[in-house]
């Protein structure tokens, strides 16, 4: 019924394109090795990354999902501009597919660039549920490469997604190993006096935080193209060749901090969308993003693909070789990182006039210096090196650093490198404050879970700038599906274009979106569990052209929290 | 930017400049005995015109006899500062250094160069101005000339040196015949 719908909305709607491919997936019970594991999960066409989707821009694509599960599914195309029926979010873009059902879902593509996809029901996707998809452009490719290889990362889990959820809530730190970090800063803190005298402005039993906050699912197995370290993906090349690597994190919780020993890279494309290229030595890959890097290695020689997770309890590893079975060596971890005070800068029950950054907090009037005498000034305030990022709070311990000591890629380096938008000022602003509480692991924005949330009504054709306030001691990767999310960098014109924006701790970040895509839309965390637990808004964009106004408006919500 | 950067940005640039002069085994021309050297009108065989984009050049490869003499149109259609600069991989890889440097000093922004900054004067009479006379930089809708007299055969790219655009592939091949 609801196919046949779609089906003639568009025949009415497109002219006759003479460019249309058609695609079939199956949803697939899969069994998941991870050479370190063997797990059931859910996958595509059989297995776990499905596989690669290459479209063309301007096609006209029919992708023929049939759902071989005893339970509901559907696919979001993950960075896709698109008809909100498409969209693959059950209670809001559509009701979902039963199963046995075969869903026709019909777009044409109007992008290019690397992005990926992946089922929006229950926790079908951190259990195996995503693919890649290839966008090849009308025209030439602003940058040449011999040729090109997907590197999709996942972190799999030896326990099933709904017993970590179970677990979470019960014991929000059972999946922690770390134990440390925070405590131990703060015993540290409290023999030098220090804690006594701010204890007040602290209030320190407000504060809500757990140990070790970095990463709060531990335990997991990095893997790249369904290979677990052992197993080695490889991909292989001649000396000489440039190689076009698209990286997609398509994790359920881990960020990637990513290098390639011996090799430069040169970030060309950031969720898609081409930036000003961008030499770097590493970078950092936030869930649900994708970035695109040129490398060149000139020996015969292996190379490691190393991605290390950003707590440092785990990591991913491949291999770029000129031959099958050549090896590099593999970097141990790093030490993980260390939360700091500014990374607790947003906090709620701290005094945000006076602590709103560490820098402030050292010069209150009424601390007593002499008493931090012996105090690590350096592990406190400052990350390792001093290095500083303005994504990150000041003094931040999240803050990155190249293994090499060379370039770690920050947000601030990523410039448009055509912009899409004409530049313009914003409608109105929308705070959007990200808020959880991670003794009770309840994740929400602006203190509102999605079931007891009204949604965020927008109007087609303003411009509007959200203001995200991480309240947090998480990294919240936000992803507002359906239209662009215009990262402020400060470039103006030549500010970033993605799909997912990374909001570090005790920072605020602004993006901007041209509200040019009627119907209604998901906006959330994308870290499994966040969303799971509420970090979720519908969008609503009102008014636009009559035939594609939602009609899904007064559909009940339930469904929209099976995400 | 304190004092004591501009010196160490002095010393770093004015080091490949050297480096590169020391190997012409005293020759006046810095680059001449690799790429070939600058051409008089009078000896020009030939025009080429080269547009650059964001950023690739069209056309991305060239046919040349050994010690041709060449009038190449240099024309940015762009929106971003690109180079055309004719060497060999190893003096493009020297000169992406001096282009990081630019950068990082707010010589090169983006669309835009800062010729205040350009001229500044870095110490041991160095400045980042951009004039070695096998290359051009220009900022979008700029055209210029160069009229370049290759050497015998080589390893010979035109290249940008923007940092990271030669990475991406903004480079065209010289091929001898």
């Amino acid at each position: 019924m609801m196919r046949t719908l779609v089906a003639g909305a568009l025949s009415l709607l497109l002219p006759a394109i003479g460019l249309a491919g058609e695609y079939n997936l199956t949803v697939d019970r899969v069994t998941i090795d991870t050479g370190e594991f063997v797990k059931e999960g859910v996958g595509y066409n059989g297995t776990s990354p499905g596989p690669t989707l290459r479209f063309k821009e301007g096609e006209e694509v029919s992708i023929n999902v049939t759902n071989n599960l005893d339970e509901m599914t559907s696919i979001h195309w993950h960075g896709l501009i698109l008809p909100f029926e498409q969209d693959g979010v059950p209670g809001i873009s559509f009701p979902g597919i039963k199963p046995g059902e075969t869903f026709t879902y019909r777009f044409p593509i109007t992008q290019s660039g690397t992005y990926w996809f992946h089922s929006h029901s229950g926790f079908q996707e951190p259990e195996g549920a995503s693919g890649s998809i290839i966008i090849e452009p009308e025209g030439r490719e602003p940058f040449r490469y011999d040729r090109e290889y997907v590197v999709q990362l996942t972190d799999k889990h030896p326990h099933a997604s709904e017993r970590v959820m179970r677990n979470l809530k019960i014991t929000p730190d059972y999946y922690n190993r770390k134990q440390q970090t925070v405590g131990e800063f703060f015993s540290d803190v409290s023999e030098n006096g220090f804690l006594s005298t701010v204890k007040e402005r602290l209030a320190w039993g407000d504060m809500r935080m757990m140990q070790a906050d970095v990463e709060d699912l531990q335990g997991f197995t990095g893997m790249i193209n369904g290979k677990g370290p052992e197993q080695n993906w490889t991909g292989l090349f001649e000396p000489g060749e440039r190689i076009r690597l698209r990286f997609i994190n398509s994790s359920a919780m881990t960020y990637f901090d990513i290098r390639i020993p011996g090799l430069k890279m040169t970030v060309v494309q950031a969720d898609g969308n081409n930036v000003q290229p961008v030499n770097v030595d590493e970078f950092r890959i936030g869930v649900a993003e994708t970035y695109d890097v040129i490398v060149r290695p000139k020996d015969e020689q292996a190379y490691t693909i190393f991605a290390e997770s950003m707590g440092r309890s785990g990591y991913a590893r491949a291999t770029l070789a000129p031959e099958e079975g050549m090896e590099a060596p593999v970097p141990g971890l790093r030490e993980p990182a260390r939360l700091t005070m500014a990374d607790m800068g947003g906090m709620p029950g701290m005094d945000h006039g006076d602590m709103g950054s560490a820098n402030k907090m050292a010069e209150m009037p009424d601390m007593d210096h002499s008493n931090m005498e012996g105090m690590d000034h350096s592990a406190m305030m400052m990350p390792e090196g001093g290095a500083s990022d303005p994504f990150y709070a000041k003094g931040s311990g999240l803050v990155p650093t190249a293994a090499n000591g060379g370039k770690f890629l920050s947000y601030a380096d990523l410039k448009a490198q055509k912009p899409l938008y004409e530049e313009r000022e914003p409608a109105r602003e929308i705070e959007l404050r990200l808020t959880g509480n991670m003794e009770r692991y309840t994740w929400s924005i602006n203190g509102v879970k999605y079931e007891d949330a009204e949604p965020i009504r927008l109007k087609y054709g303003e411009r509007v700038r959200f203001k995200f306030v991480n309240e947090t001691m998480m990294t919240h990767p936000m992803h507002l599906h359906g239209m662009w999310s215009i990262l402020d960098v400060g470039a103006g014109q030549w500010n970033p274009i993605k799909h997912t924006v990374s909001v570090q701790p005790g920072t605020t970040v602004y993006m901007e979106t041209e509200v040019d895509a009627p119907g209604q839309w998901a906006f959330h965390c994308h870290l499994t569990y966040h969303m799971a637990a509420g970090m979720f808004r519908k969008v609503i964009v009102e008014g636009g052209p009559e035939s594609t106004q939602a009609a899904f408006s007064e559909q009940p919500s339930e469904i929209g929290g099976d995400v | 930017m304190s004092l004591a950067k501009f010196a160490v940005a002095a010393v770093a640039i004015s080091m490949p400049l050297a480096a590169l002069g020391a190997g012409t085994h005293g020759g006046g021309h810095g680059h001449s005995a690799k790429s070939g050297e600058p051409g008089k009108a009078s000896d020009v065989s030939r025009s080429i015109t080269v547009e650059m984009y964001d950023n690739y050049y069209e056309p991305e490869a060239i046919e040349v006899k050994p010690g041709e003499t060449v009038r190449f149109l240099v024309q940015n259609k762009g929106q971003l500062v690109h180079e055309f600069n004719i060497g060999t991989p190893d003096m493009h890889e020297a000169h992406q250094k001096e282009m990081m440097m630019m950068v990082e000093h707010g010589a090169i922004q983006g669309g835009k160069l800062n010729h205040d900054m350009m001229e500044m004067d870095m110490g041991h009479g160095k400045s980042m101005k951009h004039d070695d006379p096998n290359s051009v930089l220009l900022e979008p809708g700029e055209s210029q000339e160069i009229i370049w007299t290759f050497s015998e055969k080589g390893n010979i790219e035109f290249a940008c040196n923007v940092p990271g655009h030669y990475q991406a592939g903004m480079y065209g091949e010289v091929n001898f015949n």
